[in-house]
């Protein structure tokens, strides 16, 4: 198995025969520590945990500044946090390194915008509704990757395309009769 | 915080081989200390970040699939191609239909021509020490080559150096020898009706 490890070509793997290339990187080696467990207080008036008051507190959260034993010091980017400022920052998308999902509104109303164009009638309840998608999240955050609001103002664009429509059609019917 | 500028290492390409359009769509971005696998369904995003610091491994295994791809794409140019042989043979017999023809063929030729240009295909899964994660983006070996070139100082530089095949040879053989010599924990088996207990 070691001769298809960092090899310049493919090498057949000594299993299956399969052309493999396998990169490996010094992590594989690496030896990963125990975490720690948080020491006990011995001495009367030492600051304790404010998860685990039996435990010696070792430095503060940089969330919330509560004291944390060596337990529940979860370290992330250089800073300390601990798991309930963890999960507010992942779920409320403070800490970005943490953020695993975004909802692409922009695309959201363009799609509105303009897939019922196909069948035009429902543009007369899917309109509004794009326009109103595309104002309301006009500020929320957009992709991770780099993206422009080339979307939002196309679906405002057509939506308000369609509204027009819509109120002259209404208009010309109206005074039609 | 301001936002990180990610740089594309592959397009978005979809999870499995007959996808759709609303299917899932994966693509690799390059970050400043991290690789960022976006999995995009048009409406929403999903992000993993594998840190440079963190991947252990990164394996590439040749695949058949542009074999499989050439045995689907080579039959509508064969049809094709024998209307126009019926209608350009014998010689001017019908060369209108036969102009016709060849342009089908030369149309259904081209998806048969890039899926050869693009080369051999492959699978790529990246290790770290708790996951093994697949890499649908990268399915072409020098497409594959291309990102591990680019990626691969960039991590030796987070881990402290590359490693050369005799080191790693060396080091799996210092692996076997150290795990050979602590002994597995045995599981003993008490009574059927209770959990097994590991023997100290």
């Amino acid at each position: 198995m070691e001769g298809v490890f960092n090899q310049p070509e493919f090498a057949p793997c000594p299993a299956c025969g399969v052309p493999l290339h396998v990169e490996v990187f010094p992590a594989l080696f690496r030896k990963t520590n125990a975490g720690q467990g948080g020491e006990a207080i011995m001495v009367e008036g030492e600051s304790s945990c404010f998860y685990h008051p039996l435990k010696k507190a070792v430095l503060p959260c940089d969330g919330c500044g509560r004291f944390l034993c060596a337990l529940c010091d979860c370290a992330l980017d250089g800073r300390h946090f601990c798991p309930t400022c963890l999960e507010t920052g992942r779920t409320k998308g403070k800490i970005k390194s943490l953020e695993n999902q975004r909802t692409l509104y922009d695309s959201i109303a363009l799609a509105l915008a303009v897939y019922p164009m196909l069948i035009f009638y429902f543009t007369i309840i899917t309109a509004p509704m794009a326009l109103f998608v595309a104002i309301r999240y006009w500020k929320s955050p957009q992709s991770i990757l780099r993206r422009t609001k080339i979307r939002f103002i196309a679906a405002i664009i057509i939506s308000l395309l369609q509204i027009g429509g819509w109120v002259t059609l209404i208009i010309v019917l109206a005074t039609r009769h | 915080m301001p936002e990180i500028r990610y740089q594309r290492l592959t397009r978005a390409r979809a999870r499995s081989v007959f996808a759709v359009s609303f299917q899932s769509r994966v693509s690799l971005w390059l970050g400043p200390d991290h690789l960022l696998c976006v999995d995009s369904s048009g409406y929403g995003e999903n992000y993993k970040r594998f840190y440079f610091r963190d991947i252990q491994a990164v394996t590439i295994r040749e695949t058949k699939r542009r074999t499989v791809w050439n045995g689907f794409l080579i039959f509508p140019p064969a049809i094709t191609l024998v209307g126009f042989m019926m209608s350009a043979f014998p010689l001017n017999q019908n060369v209108g239909a036969a102009i016709a023809w060849s342009i089908v063929t030369a149309i259904f030729l081209v998806p048969l021509i890039i899926n050869n240009i693009l080369g051999a295909t492959c699978k790529c899964q990246l290790r770290t020490a708790v996951q093994i994660e697949e890499l649908p983006s990268l399915c072409r070996v020098r497409q594959t080559r291309k990102v591990l070139a680019k990626i691969r100082p960039l991590i030796a530089a987070a881990q402290g150096g590359e490693l050369s095949a005799e080191a790693v040879s060396a080091r799996m053989r210092d692996w076997a020898v150290s795990s050979a010599g602590t002994e597995p924990a045995r599981i003993v088996p008490d009574e059927s009706n209770i959990p097994p207990r590991i023997a100290t």
